[in-house]
C-alpha cells in the first residue's frame, strides 16, 4: 500500500520519525523522567487524544479508569493492549503504520503501560503480518538497547522521589492471532489473546476494569499509540494546535477510488471531498457518486455530503463513522442498492453469533438488502429495514451489529430515489443489479473495487 | 413479611435516603432480615444491601448482585432465554433488557450490576418491543414444531400422541384420564367423532394415518367395563376443587352442556342439567342412531361420571315452556349456561315443501334412533336431501327399517361433504347418493301426497367463504326421482322463541344464532352464558365438547369473580395455537399398515340396530397405538421460548388465519422477518441425551455450563455469521465428546434443543454374561439409578471417589448442585400447583350417584319411554 502525497500544510504526526541524533524514545524518557504516571496521563489527557480505534473515546480517560481500577484493593495489575490488527479488509492504515513507523507504537504502548502502572503491554497483530512482527520486533529490540525496557526502565529506580508502586519492570510482547473481523471489537480482541471463544462481552464493566485475564486494561488502536509517543516527545499543546479543537491531532485514512488507492495521514476536520481529491476523486471520466465511510459497516454518502469533515461527531451526524479509516470512492457506475446489501452481507457473515439480533437480525437486514436488489421485495420491506435496523441498535450487545445497519439506512436516508427504483418500477438505473429477471443471473460486478474488497 | 421489603413508591421510601435508613432500621434484627438471608444464600451475607426501585417498587438485594438476580429474588420476572443461575450473565438473547432511569441505551439486566438508588422498569413497551423483536427473529430460524399436526387439528386439542403412548404401554385408565383433559367422554367421542386428527395424521407419510379415533374408544371403554363390572370411578382428569357452594344451572344435556357440567363439577361448582326431553343426551340421543352409538352401554355409562361427580340432570324441564331465565336466577342459580343445541331444522325454500310426506329429519331421528319403526317407513320409496350427519343418518336408518329405496341427494360434490367418510358405508348398505344436484320442487298428487322430487344438476362456480366451490343451477338439466316420502336434512337452527318476558336479555344474531362472546361466552344478560351449536350454529360432536369445556372455565372464572374482559388473554395463552411445520418425513419407518376395526358386512348391518364395529383386541389396540410417532416435542409444557412467544404474541399474531388469506401463515417461522432458515438432523446416538438441533436457539446456555460447571466442554458456538450453531465440534455423536452423561445441559436448555431420554433409561438391560462389576456405570450415572442393585455389589470399591477428574475440577456448590432433572420435577411442580395433576392414591372418593328422581322416568331410554310420540 502506497503512501498518498498529501498538501504540505498537513502535519506529519503518527507517521512522525524522532530526528536521527536525538536521543531515542525521548517521549518515553520524559513521561518517566519528567512527568511520572499521573503527569503523564495529565499530558494525554490535556492534548485532546481521543482513541483511532474507532471509538473516538477520550484516551486520557481511559488511561485513568484503568489507574483508577488498579487501586482497588484486590485488583490485578492492569495490562495494556495495543491493537494493530487492523481487522478491516479495506483499510490498511494499521499494517502502514506498523511498517512505516513500529518505533512510535511501541514507545507509546511502553508510555500507556507506565502511565497505569502496567507491567507488560501487548500488541496484537495478525499472524500473516509478517513484515509488521519482524519491524516490531526490531523495534522492541532497540529499545531494550536503548535501556528503556526490561528491568528498571528508563532507569526509573535510579531517580530521586521513585515511588514505591510505580512500575519496575517494563516489557512489550507481539502477538499474533488468527481471526475475523470482530477481532476490531475490543472485548474480542482481548478474549482472543486469553485463547477463549472470540465473542463480545456485555459493558459495562468496561475493560479498564475487568480487561485481559481480569486485570484493568487499557485496549487503544496502535495509531493512538503513535500519537501518545509524538504528544510526549513534543506536547499536548502542539497536538491540540491540529485539527479541531474538539479532535485534535490527525489520523490515517485508506482511500480507494476508481483512479487510484492509498493511505494517508490527514489532520481531524478534513472535508471528505480534500480526502477524496488525494486519489483523484473518481478519475476524469467519472463522478463521485457516493463515499462509503467507515468500512463494511460503514455509511454510504451521497456526494453532496462531501463536504463533511472528518471528524467523530460530524460523520456520526451524517451517517457514518470513522471506523476503520477506510473511504472507499464509488462513480456513478456503482448501485447503491448493490453496495448495500453486498456490505451487509459480510456484516451478517462475519457475526460471531452470540446475539439474537446480530446473528439473525444482521442476516434478515441482508435479505432485505438482496430482495431489493433481487427485485423479489415484500410489501413494507422498507419499513421493516427501518424497524429491524432501530430494534438490532436498540438491543446491541457490541457496535458490530449497531454499525452494521449503516449502510442500509444511510443508503436509505441518501439513495431513497434509486431504492424506489429497483422497488416500484423493478429497474436498477446504475445496470449493476436485475431485479426482475434474477433467476440464474449473476449480477454484474459493480464499477467499484469495494466488491473485491468485500 | 414481604411488606416489610417492599414498599410502595413515596418520597419518603426513596432508595438510600436518610429518612429511609431511619424507618427501616428494625430490619437488622427482623423477620425480613431472616427471610432475605436465608431465600438467597449467593452472596455472602457480609455484602451491604442496596435499595432499587423496580417498576414502582422498592427492593432491596445485596451489593454486587445484577439486576436480574434482584428482581428474581423479589419475585419479579424479566424473561430471559440465556441465563443460567449458576454463572455470570451472558447476554446472548438480548431477552433481558431493561430501561434505567438517565440511561438513553436499555441494558440488560442480566449483566447490569445493580448500583443504590437505581430506577429499573421492566416493561415499558420499549423493552417489549426489543423483546418481541428478538422473539421474531429467533422464530424466523426456528425450524421446529410445537404441537403435531393432529393435536392441533382436534378441536380440543387432545393430547393424542400422550394417551396413544399410554395405550401402547396397557395403560388403558390412564389413557382415558390424559383424554378427559379435555374432553369427559372418550367413548362417545370414540364413536362418532368425525376424526379430523386422523386426516392430518404424519403416520400418512410412512404407510397409513393411526386409528386415533378407534384408540381412544377402546380406552373409554375399558373405563365403562370397569365401571359397570367393579363399580371403579372413571379417572379424574385434575383434582377435584373444594365444594365453592355456588350454583349452576345448565340447559341442555347435550355433548357442550354435560362437558360444561362435568368441568364446572370438577371445579366444586354445583351443576344442574335441565333437559326438555324425558332421557339426557339431546342430539346425542335423539339425533344419532343406535347403531352408531349404543345408547345405554355408551352414552349412559359416560353420562354417569357426571352423575357421579355429584351432577343432577332435571328432565322434562324445557326453557321457555316449562321455566324462564328468570326463574333460575330466583331460584339462586348463580351462572346460567345455555346449551340447547340446534333443533330447527332448516327449509328448502322450494314449493310443495309443506306436504305431509315431506318429514323434518330430526324429526325422523328422534323415534328412528331409539330403535323403532317410524310409522309407515317400511316399503317406501325415501329421499333424503343433504349431506352432513344428519343426512347420513336418515338414510342409513332408512334402510334398517326397510325403506324400498334410500336415494341421497347433495348438491356439491362428494369430496365437499362434511360426511364424506361415511357415506362409503351408506352406498354400502344400499344408499344411492347423487351429487351435485339441488331440489327444484317437490311433486304431489292431487290428495297432496307426494310423488317425487324434481332436481336440476348444480355446476361448481368460485370458492365461497368456507372454501368449498359454490354450486351453481345448470339450467336445462332437471330431472325428476320419483319417490313417496322426502326427507329433509339440510342444516339446523337454535330454536330462539323462549327470548322474551321472564327471559329478556339473550339476543339473536343476523343468522340466527344465540349471540354469546367467543371467549367469556357472556350473552347479553349478567350471569348468563351460551355455549356449543346454540352459539355456533349445528357442528360436530367433538367441537361441542370443546365449547362446553372452554365455556366451563369462563363460568369458573365468573364465579370466582375475575375480570372477564381479562379472561380473553388468558384463554388465549391456555389453547394451544396452531404451530407445526414442514416435518421431516419418516422414511426410515417400518411400514405396518392401519389395524382397522372388524365390522359386520353391509348385507348383515342392514336390518341391525347394533353396533356394527367390533372393537379391537388388547393386542391390535396396542399394536394399533405402537405405530404413533409421537411427532409432539418434548419440550412441550416447559419450553422457555414457547412460553415468551405465547406472552409476547409473536405465536399468535402472526398465526391467526386472516381474511382473504386462506388458512393463514403455516409455521412458527413465517412471520415478518421469514428469509432463509436451518434444518438440522437429529442426533439420538447417545444413550440418554436426545439432541435436536432444529430447536437449538443459540443461547449457549448448555456451552457455557458443561465447560465452566461440569467441565467437559462438549459443545461450543461453531461455524460463524448466521451459520453459527452451538453443537459439538464437528456436530460429532456425543458419545465422540468428553460427555460424562450429567444431563446438565438437557438440564439448561431452554427449548428442546437438548432433552433428557428417560425412556432409554428405563428400558436401559445389563447382560450380565458380560459385566464385569467394574463399577464406572454405578460412578458415572448422575442419577444415582444404579447404585441399589443386586449386581453392583462389588461395585463399592471405586465409588468413593470420582470417576472422572473432570467433575472434580468444576467448582460445583454442592449445595445447589441439581441432581435431578429440574424440568420432569418443575413440570410436576407446576402440574400439582395448576390443579392439573392427580395423583391416584389422592383422588376424593366420589360416593356413586344414580340419575336424579327428576329424570328417573327417562333415564332407561331405550326401554321404551317414548311418551312425546303418542
Amino acid at each position: 500500500m502506497s503512501l498518498l502525497k498529501t498538501p504540505a500544510a498537513w502535519p506529519t504526526i503518527l507517521l512522525e520519525h524522532a530526528p536521527t541524533g536525538e536521543e531515542p524514545f525521548a517521549g518515553l524518557r520524559r513521561a518517566v523522567r519528567e512527568l511520572g504516571p499521573a503527569g503523564t496521563i495529565a499530558e494525554v489527557a490535556a492534548s485532546g487524544l481521543r482513541g483511532r480505534g474507532g471509538g473516538g473515546y477520550p484516551t486520557g480517560e481511559k488511561w485513568r479508569a484503568a489507574a483508577a481500577a488498579a487501586t482497588v484493593p484486590g485488583a490485578k495489575t492492569p495490562a495494556v493492549v495495543v491493537n494493530a490488527y487492523g481487522a478491516d479488509p479495506t483499510s490498511l492504515t494499521d499494517r502502514t503504520l506498523v511498517a512505516e513507523n513500529a518505533t512510535a507504537v511501541v514507545e507509546g504502548a511502553a508510555i500507556a503501560a507506565w502511565a497505569i502502572g502496567a507491567e507488560e503491554a501487548v500488541i496484537a497483530v495478525r499472524t500473516g503480518e509478517t513484515a509488521a512482527i519482524a519491524a516490531l520486533e526490531a523495534a522492541i529490540a532497540a529499545a531494550h538497547a536503548a535501556g528503556v525496557l526490561g528491568l528498571d526502565p528508563a532507569g526509573i529506580a535510579s531517580l530521586a522521589g521513585h515511588r514505591p508502586g510505580s512500575a519496575r519492570r517494563l516489557e512489550i510482547e507481539v502477538r499474533t492471532v488468527q481471526g475475523a473481523y470482530m477481532l476490531g471489537e475490543e472485548t474480542v480482541l482481548i478474549k482472543a489473546l486469553e485463547g477463549k471463544r472470540g465473542q463480545p462481552e456485555q459493558r459495562p464493566p468496561h475493560p479498564t476494569e475487568d480487561g485481559l485475564w481480569g486485570a484493568p486494561t487499557v485496549v487503544q488502536n496502535a495509531q493512538t499509540a503513535a500519537a501518545v509517543a509524538w504528544i510526549l516527545r513534543h506536547s499536548a499543546e502542539g497536538f491540540r494546535s491540529v485539527g479541531t479543537a474538539e479532535e485534535p491531532g490527525t489520523i490515517l485514512v485508506d482511500v480507494r477510488g476508481p483512479a487510484g488507492a492509498g493511505v494517508a495521514e490527514v489532520p481531524f476536520g478534513t472535508t471528505l471531498r480534500d480526502i477524496v481529491k488525494l486519489v483523484g476523486g473518481a478519475g476524469a471520466a467519472h463522478q463521485v457518486k457516493a463515499v462509503l465511510v467507515g468500512g463494511p459497516s460503514g455509511g454510504i454518502l451521497p456526494a453532496d455530503q462531501l463536504s463533511t469533515p472528518y471528524t467523530y461527531q460530524a460523520l456520526r451526524a451524517a451517517g457514518a463513522h470513522v471506523g476503520s479509516g477506510s473511504i472507499v470512492i464509488a462513480d456513478e457506475r456503482a448501485c447503491v442498492v448493490d453496495l448495500a446489501r453486498l456490505l451487509t452481507r459480510f456484516c451478517a457473515d462475519e457475526a460471531c453469533g452470540k446475539t439474537i439480533p446480530c446473528r439473525i437480525g444482521t442476516r434478515r437486514l441482508a435479505e432485505i438488502g438482496e430482495r431489493l436488489s433481487a427485485g423479489t421485495s415484500r410489501a413494507r420491506d422498507l419499513d421493516l429495514l427501518v424497524d429491524l435496523a432501530d430494534d438490532i441498535i436498540g438491543s446491541a450487545l457490541c457496535d458490530h451489529e449497531r454499525l452494521a445497519t449503516l449502510p442500509l439506512t444511510s443508503g436509505l436516508r441518501y439513495f431513497r430515489p434509486e431504492l424506489d427504483a429497483h422497488l416500484e418500477r423493478g429497474e436498477c438505473p446504475a445496470g449493476v443489479c436485475h431485479p426482475i429477471a434474477l433467476a440464474g443471473a449473476a449480477p454484474a460486478a459493480p464499477a467499484t473495487t469495494t466488491t473485491s474488497a468485500a | 413479611m414481604t411488606d416489610l421489603i417492599v414498599r410502595p413508591e413515596t418520597p419518603e421510601s426513596r432508595p438510600d435516603t436518610p429518612a429511609v435508613r431511619g424507618t427501616v432500621a428494625p430490619l437488622e434484627d427482623s423477620v425480613a432480615e431472616r427471610f432475605i438471608t436465608t431465600q438467597a444464600p449467593q452472596r455472602p451475607q457480609s455484602s451491604p444491601r442496596i435499595r432499587i426501585e423496580v417498576d414502582g417498587r422498592v427492593v432491596e438485594g445485596f451489593e454486587g448482585q445484577t439486576i436480574l438476580e434482584v428482581c428474581r429474588d423479589n419475585g419479579i420476572e424479566i424473561p430471559t432465554l440465556c441465563y443460567e443461575p449458576k454463572l455470570p450473565g451472558f447476554g446472548a438473547c438480548r431477552m433481558c433488557v431493561v430501561e434505567v432511569e438517565g440511561e438513553g441505551h436499555p441494558p440488560i439486566s442480566c449483566s447490569r450490576q445493580a448500583e443504590a438508588g437505581m430506577k429499573v422498569q421492566t416493561q415499558t413497551d420499549e423493552v417489549r418491543r426489543l423483546r418481541r423483536t428478538n422473539l421474531e427473529l429467533i422464530f424466523s430460524d426456528h425450524n421446529a414444531y410445537c404441537l403435531p399436526p393432529c393435536q392441533n387439528k382436534c378441536p380440543s386439542h387432545i393430547d393424542i400422541p400422550g394417551f396413544l403412548k399410554q395405550n401402547a404401554e396397557g395403560n388403558f385408565r390412564e389413557s382415558a384420564r390424559i383424554f378427559k383433559r379435555t374432553i369427559p367422554f372418550p367413548s362417545v367421542l370414540g364413536r362418532v367423532c368425525p376424526a379430523p386428527c386422523e386426516e392430518h395424521c404424519r403416520r400418512d407419510e410412512v404407510d397409513e394415518a393411526i386409528a386415533i379415533r378407534d384408540s381412544h374408544r377402546y380406552a373409554g371403554d375399558q373405563v365403562i367395563k370397569a365401571m359397570l363390572d367393579d363399580d371403579v370411578d372413571p379417572p379424574l382428569p385434575f383434582e377435584r376443587s373444594a365444594p365453592t357452594g355456588r350454583r349452576v344451572a345448565v340447559i341442555g344435556s347435550g355433548p357442550a352442556g354435560m362437558a360444561a357440567a362435568y368441568y364446572l363439577l370438577i371445579n366444586g361448582h354445583e351443576v344442574t342439567v335441565f333437559e326438555r326431553d324425558p332421557a339426557p343426551g339431546g342430539m346425542l340421543r335423539y339425533g344419532i342412531p343406535q347403531y352408531r352409538l349404543p345408547k345405554v352401554e355408551v352414552l349412559e355409562a359416560e353420562y354417569e361420571s357426571v352423575a357421579r361427580l355429584g351432577g343432577v340432570v332435571v328432565c322434562n324441564q324445557a326453557l321457555g315452556v316449562d321455566f324462564t331465565l328468570d326463574d333460575l336466577q330466583f331460584q339462586g342459580f348463580d351462572a346460567v349456561l345455555i346449551a340447547i343445541g340446534c333443533y330447527d331444522t332448516n327449509k328448502l325454500g322450494v314449493p310443495g315443501e309443506d306436504a305431509a310426506e315431506c318429514l323434518d329429519g330430526l324429526e325422523y331421528l328422534r323415534t328412528a334412533t331409539l330403535g323403532l319403526p317410524y310409522p309407515g317407513h317400511a316399503g317406501k320409496r325415501v329421499v333424503v336431501i343433504g349431506g352432513g350427519f344428519t343426512s347420513m343418518d336418515c338414510s342409513r336408518t332408512s334402510i334398517r327399517q326397510g325403506a324400498a329405496e334410500v336415494t341421497l341427494v347433495y348438491r356439491r360434490d362428494m369430496k365437499d361433504m362434511p360426511a364424506a367418510n361415511e357415506v362409503h358405508e351408506a352406498i354400502e348398505e344400499g344408499v344411492t347418493a347423487i351429487f351435485q344436484a339441488g331440489p327444484v320442487r317437490v311433486l304431489t298428487d292431487d290428495q297432496g301426497k307426494v310423488t317425487g322430487v324434481e332436481f336440476i344438476r348444480m355446476q361448481l362456480g368460485e370458492p365461497d367463504a368456507s372454501g368449498r366451490r359454490r354450486p351453481e343451477p345448470a339450467p336445462g338439466t332437471e330431472f325428476t326421482i320419483a319417490c313417496d316420502r322426502v326427507l329433509l336434512a339440510i342444516g339446523q337452527g337454535p330454536e330462539l322463541d323462549w327470548i322474551g318476558p321472564g327471559s329478556e336479555g339473550p339476543k339473536a344474531t343476523r343468522n340466527r344464532r344465540l349471540q354469546a362472546d367467543a371467549v367469556t361466552f357472556e350473552t347479553g344478560r349478567p350471569g348468563v352464558f351460551a355455549t356449543g351449536d346454540v352459539r355456533v350454529g349445528a357442528a360436530t360432536v367433538v367441537q361441542a365438547i370443546a365449547e362446553g369445556r372452554r365455556s366451563a372455565y369462563a363460568v369458573d372464572a365468573y364465579l370466582k369473580g375475575h375480570d372477564l374482559a381479562a379472561i380473553k388473554t388468558r384463554q388465549t395463552l391456555a389453547e394451544p395455537d396452531p404451530i407445526f411445520l414442514s416435518i421431516v418425513p419418516f422414511t426410515a419407518e417400518v411400514k405396518e399398515p392401519r389395524y382397522r376395526l372388524k365390522a359386520l358386512e353391509a348385507e348383515e348391518r342392514r336390518d341391525s340396530y347394533v353396533e356394527y364395529e367390533f372393537p379391537y383386541s388388547v393386542e391390535e389396540i396396542v399394536a394399533e397405538s405402537t405405530r404413533c410417532l409421537q411427532c409432539t416435542c418434548e419440550a412441550i409444557g416447559y419450553c422457555d421460548l414457547r412460553r415468551l412467544g405465547i406472552e409476547y404474541g409473536t405465536t399468535l399474531t402472526t398465526l391467526e388465519p386472516r381474511p382473504n388469506q386462506g388458512a393463514g401463515l403455516r409455521s412458527v417461522n413465517e412471520n415478518r422477518f421469514t428469509g432463509v432458515n436451518h434444518d438440522y438432523v437429529r442426533d439420538d446416538s447417545h444413550a440418554f441425551i436426545l439432541r435436536e438441533p432444529a430447536r437449538c436457539i443459540d443461547c449457549g446456555r448448555c456451552a457455557n455450563v458443561c465447560a465452566e460447571v461440569v467441565g467437559a466442554a462438549c459443545y461450543d458456538f461453531m461455524r460463524i455469521g448466521f451459520d453459527t450453531l452451538v453443537t459439538t465440534p464437528l456436530d460429532m455423536s456425543l458419545n465422540d465428546t468428553p460427555c460424562v452423561s450429567c444431563g446438565r445441559c438437557a438440564e439448561t436448555c431452554p427449548t428442546g434443543a437438548l432433552m433428557p431420554k428417560p425412556r432409554v433409561l428405563q428400558k436401559y438391560e445389563v447382560d450380565e454374561s458380560r459385566c464385569i462389576l467394574c463399577g464406572i456405570c454405578v460412578d458415572a450415572c448422575p442419577y444415582d439409578a444404579l447404585r441399589d442393585g443386586g449386581e453392583f455389589e462389588l461395585a463399592h470399591t471405586s465409588r468413593a471417589e470420582p470417576m472422572i477428574d473432570l467433575m472434580a475440577l468444576a467448582e460445583v456448590d454442592r449445595e445447589t448442585e441439581v441432581t435431578y432433572i429440574r424440568k420432569e420435577r418443575d413440570w410436576l411442580q407446576r402440574a400439582i400447583d395448576g390443579g392439573r395433576y392427580v395423583e391416584g392414591s389422592r383422588v376424593l372418593k366420589v360416593l356413586p350417584a344414580r340419575l336424579s328422581p327428576g329424570s328417573a322416568n327417562g333415564g332407561g331410554a331405550g326401554d321404551g319411554s317414548h311418551a312425546h310420540l303418542e
